[in-house]
């Protein structure tokens, strides 16, 4: 069902206890908080996690555009994700980040309300946007369902998430495409 | 993906020493077709030209390029001809060399390089110019000088025919006789050859053999041809044991002597015959000490003062010196201009480091038992920002070329281009060594380019014309750069006809550009400048040189995408000058920075004419556009904060003061309204990402050391906006 994921997701990561399973191939997301709900990118595009700098509003540029920012010398375009995925905004706080993520030939900082951990998803714990069918944005790659044991870092509250948790999964480069 | 990687920085290292070589090459057949103009010959430019095509034949045939390796191996041995006097230098040989650059650079441009490059007209062409070369020669000048048969015999091919070449311009001949350490014959030699090189051309060198049977020391003979004093000379060349003798005509020889010039292959088996000989005898020099003695020179008396220069040109020497500057070009690195970005992104870095340090620096001073601390701090960091100074200075010095080389291709062009127009054109270039930005050079050839070619094709009369008119017949089109503080001003001056104004209008007004009235009360630079609107073409004749479709304005959009301003004059029965000023980089360019709705911006001051206090009093609303008085023009006004949609966050205490920033492009002005100046601060413009193309109004963004981003005003594209709407406004407003 899955077979499309692989050419979706860079870095692939074999999983290292070698358990019972079928498919043995796990995949690399940064899960992070927008408004209430919870998204996540494939690991291996996102550069660098900032809390937000002073930002430098650009008139004229479309809503979702915050502005911009220098990262070390280089002048980096930054989008307010939740204006791009129509979240409610909440406020700027000690939680906000601004993840430098590569999308499509140009490196953008995207900003989020919190950043919260990686997840290691095999095949089957992912749904294919096509897969489950109904008016997906085509920035959405699909549906992730982790199992709680097979989330990898820092133990946070996250942990023991509630199996009913569901994390949207991204492609970063058609967020950048208006 | 990493093997892709590799390839494409080898094929990249590949274009850039293959494009090097080419322009190298264009440069010295520039030289050659001056010189041949000047009715002289220069052998050393022609054997560079040489080396330079045998060259990138290698490298075409090491990068797998087959089409460019024929290409090249054909122009070798054409060349190689040419070297060698088998075919002559003409007008028609220049023109088949210079076509066959120009291939080399279609080659190069395009992408697939692989595809087979027809070149089977351009051998055509060489067959002709090898036919038209006189094959007898009404008589063998070297019969005139004593010279055994025993030296001409063992001369190459290539030797002889200079030897030829310099007898038959008269040069006088010159034998040195020297002795050299076996051991340190190479070395010697060198320095022999440097000391001559101003003085004389060496021929050839041959081993001779003396009674001496020294086996540690070889004796040379030197055959040399030169027009310097015999003092001067020998001053120059005779050290230790050498004799310097002048080999002396033999003085009747009344019969003519037919010789005929055999055909090239048969030549050079003899030749190469005549080499193997000499090498051999140069393996073994001291064993031929006993064998047959050279035949002695009838030395006579030195003739001393008796040969004044026969003919050397000031042309000459130019041609001389230029070609004696390119062999420096030899000691240098190609360096990726995105490396030299990076290190200036870094040196940003570091400035923003050096003002994180002086502001602890004042934070220590405050502490009374830490001010020598402070103080010593404060000594380090005045170092550091001299060195950095440096830095930067250095790297912007690195990213300096200068336009010599933009110059040299249009130097082909005009030559390329006032042949096909058949006029008669002498291009004038000053300041080819003036230094601009490598992006700048880069972006300046197509505008230029097309200057010239306008010039060309709508500037210079037809020869008839011009002799009628009483001109000289040869129209001169002139290349002139200079400095001019941070900026360099390129002119493009033709002697041609020179631009009518009534023309121009009654154009415009039919091409719907202005209406009568507006042509009635336009001023005279008005009227040059309506060249640089879309959609004007002064001819109806569409030619291949400048009718195109890009047209003036396009000149100018590049030009002003620099940073740059470019100005018209022109006369009637005159000609024309298009001035183009620029600034010298890209990378760092003075500022004006300025708030206005809370924000702060950099305006470059290239695009600022002055800035003053805005009286409100003398705004005027003019078909509901805000304009004010400026020394008696009208200048139209444009609100930064209603133009970007700011807040209405005016600067405490200055609410009531605004100020007024004019901009000038070309002949437009526009008075940019803003709350507070800042001053002014050099300022390293870095490009906004692929996310903010679609935005108008901003150049680029910088550091200005305070931790956050500015971004620049692209003023120019501001004035273009704000003037169009303001038409359009009219427009609607009239209908």
């Amino acid at each position: 069902m899955s077979r499309m994921l692989p050419s979706m997701v860079p870095g692939v990561v074999r999983d290292a206890e070698g358990k019972a399973r079928s498919d043995d191939v796990a995949y690399e997301f940064l899960a992070f908080k927008l408004g209430t709900e919870t998204y996540a990118l494939p690991l291996a595009g996102v550069q660098e996690i900032l809390k937000p700098p002073r930002i430098t509003r650009v008139p004229r540029a479309s809503h979702e555009i915050l502005g911009i920012v220098s990262v070390r010398g280089r002048v980096t375009t930054v989008i307010d994700l939740r204006r791009r995925l129509r979240v409610p905004e909440g406020p700027i706080d000690k939680n906000t980040r601004v993840l430098l993520v590569e999308a499509g030939n140009e490196v953008l900082g995207m900003l989020v309300d919190a950043v919260m951990q990686v997840y290691r998803l095999y095949e089957d714990e992912v749904e294919l946007a096509s897969a489950v069918g109904g008016d997906m944005n085509e920035y959405v790659m699909g549906i992730g369902r982790p199992r709680a044991v097979r989330t990898l870092g820092r133990s946070t509250s996250q942990d023991r998430s509630d199996p009913n948790d569901i994390l949207i999964l991204l492609h970063a480069e058609p967020l950048l495409r208006r | 993906m990493a093997g892709a990687d590799d390839e494409s920085g080898v094929r990249e290292e590949f274009l850039s020493e293959a494009q090097e070589i080419v322009e190298t090459l264009s440069r010295d057949l520039l030289l050659l077709d001056e010189s041949q103009k000047a009715g002289r010959s220069d052998p050393d430019l022609l054997n560079d030209i040489f080396r330079a095509v045998h060259t990138l034949k290698g490298l075409a045939g090491m990068f797998g390029l087959p089409s460019l390796q024929t290409l090249a191996h054909t122009l070798e041995n054409l060349l190689d001809d040419l070297r060698l006097g088998r075919v002559d230098l003409t007008q028609d040989t220049l023109d088949i060399l210079f076509d066959g650059i120009e291939r080399i650079q279609q080659i190069l441009a395009s992408g697939d390089q692989s595809t087979a490059h027809d070149i089977s007209d351009l051998e055509k062409s060489i067959d002709r110019v090898a036919d038209a070369t006189l094959i007898t020669e009404a008589r063998d000048p070297l019969k005139d000088y004593a010279l055994g048969d025993n030296v001409l015999g063992v001369l190459t091919e290539y030797e002889e025919h200079r030897l030829r070449q310099n007898v038959s311009q008269g040069m006088p001949l010159y034998r040195l006789r020297v002795s050299f350490g076996l051991s340190s014959i190479d070395t010697a030699l060198e320095e022999l050859k440097t000391r001559a090189r101003s003085l004389a051309e060496l021929i050839t060198f041959l081993p001779s053999m003396n009674g001496g049977g020294d086996e540690e020391v070889i004796d040379l003979e030197v055959l040399l041809a030169s027009n310097s004093e015999f003092e001067v000379l020998r001053e120059a060349l005779v050290t230790g044991n050498a004799v310097l003798e002048l080999v002396p005509r033999k003085s009747a020889q009344p019969q003519r002597v037919e010789i005929e010039r055999p055909k090239a292959g048969q030549q050079r088996a003899m030749h190469a015959e005549a080499a193997e000989r000499r090498t051999a005898q140069t393996a073994a020099p001291s064993q031929a000490g006993a064998g047959e003695p050279v035949e002695p020179v009838e030395s006579t008396q030195p003739e001393t003062r008796t040969h004044t220069p026969a003919q050397p040109t000031a042309a000459m020497d130019r041609v001389g010196a230029d070609a004696l500057s390119l062999r420096s070009v030899a000691n240098t690195v190609r360096v990726n201009i995105q490396k030299l970005d990076h290190l200036m992104n870094v040196v940003g870095e570091l400035a923003i480091v050096r003002s994180a340090v002086s502001q602890i620096t004042e934070r220590l001073r405050t502490h009374p038992e830490l001010r020598y601390l402070s103080t010593e701090l404060h000594r380090i960091a005045r170092g550091f920002e001299r060195n950095l100074t440096e830095l930067q200075d250095g790297i912007l010095d690195v990213r300096m070329v200068p336009l010599g080389q933009v110059f040299d291709k249009l130097a082909r062009v005009v030559r390329q281009a006032a042949r096909d127009a058949r006029k008669e054109i002498r291009l004038e270039v000053k300041g080819s060594e003036t230094e601009v930005d490598k992006l700048i050079v880069e972006e300046l050839s197509d505008p230029l380019m097309h200057l010239i070619r306008n010039a060309i094709d709508h500037g210079i009369e037809s020869v008839d014309r011009r002799l009628e008119l009483g001109k000289p017949s040869i129209g001169v089109i002139s290349l002139y750069a200079y400095q001019k503080g941070n900026h360099v001003v390129i002119e493009v001056v033709d002697d041609g006809a020179g631009m009518d104004p009534a023309r121009l209008t009654r154009r415009a007004v039919e091409r719907g550009i202005i209406d009568a009235d507006e042509a009635r009360e336009m001023s005279r630079d008005d009227v040059l400048n309506l060249i640089f609107l879309p959609g004007f073409s002064t001819t109806d004749r569409i030619t291949d040189l400048s009718g195109r479709g890009v047209g003036m304005d396009v000149v100018k959009t590049n030009i002003s995408k620099l940073g740059g301003v470019i100005d018209i004059r022109s006369e009637v029965g005159k000609g024309t000058s298009v001035n183009i000023t620029l600034p010298i980089t890209l990378a760092i360019i003075s500022a004006l920075v300025i708030r206005v709705g809370g924000q702060t911006y950099a305006i470059p001051l290239a695009n600022v004419q002055e800035a003053l206090l805005l009286d409100a009093r003398s705004i005027r609303t003019v078909e509901g556009r805000e304009v004010m008085t400026l020394r008696g023009g009208t200048l139209p006004l444009c609100r930064i904060r209603e133009l970007f949609k700011l807040g209405d966050n005016l600067e405490v205490g200055r609410a009531s003061r605004q100020f007024v920033v004019v901009s000038q492009l070309g002949a437009r002005r526009i008075g940019l309204v803003v709350d507070m100046l800042l001053g002014q601060q050099d300022i390293v413009i870095k490009a906004l990402g692929k996310s903010l193309r679609n935005v108008r109004g901003f150049s680029g963004a910088t550091d200005l050391g305070d931790q956050s981003v500015t971004l620049v005003l692209d003023t120019p594209q501001i004035l273009e906006e704000v003037l169009a709407s303001g038409d359009r406004r009219g427009a609607e407003a009239a209908s």
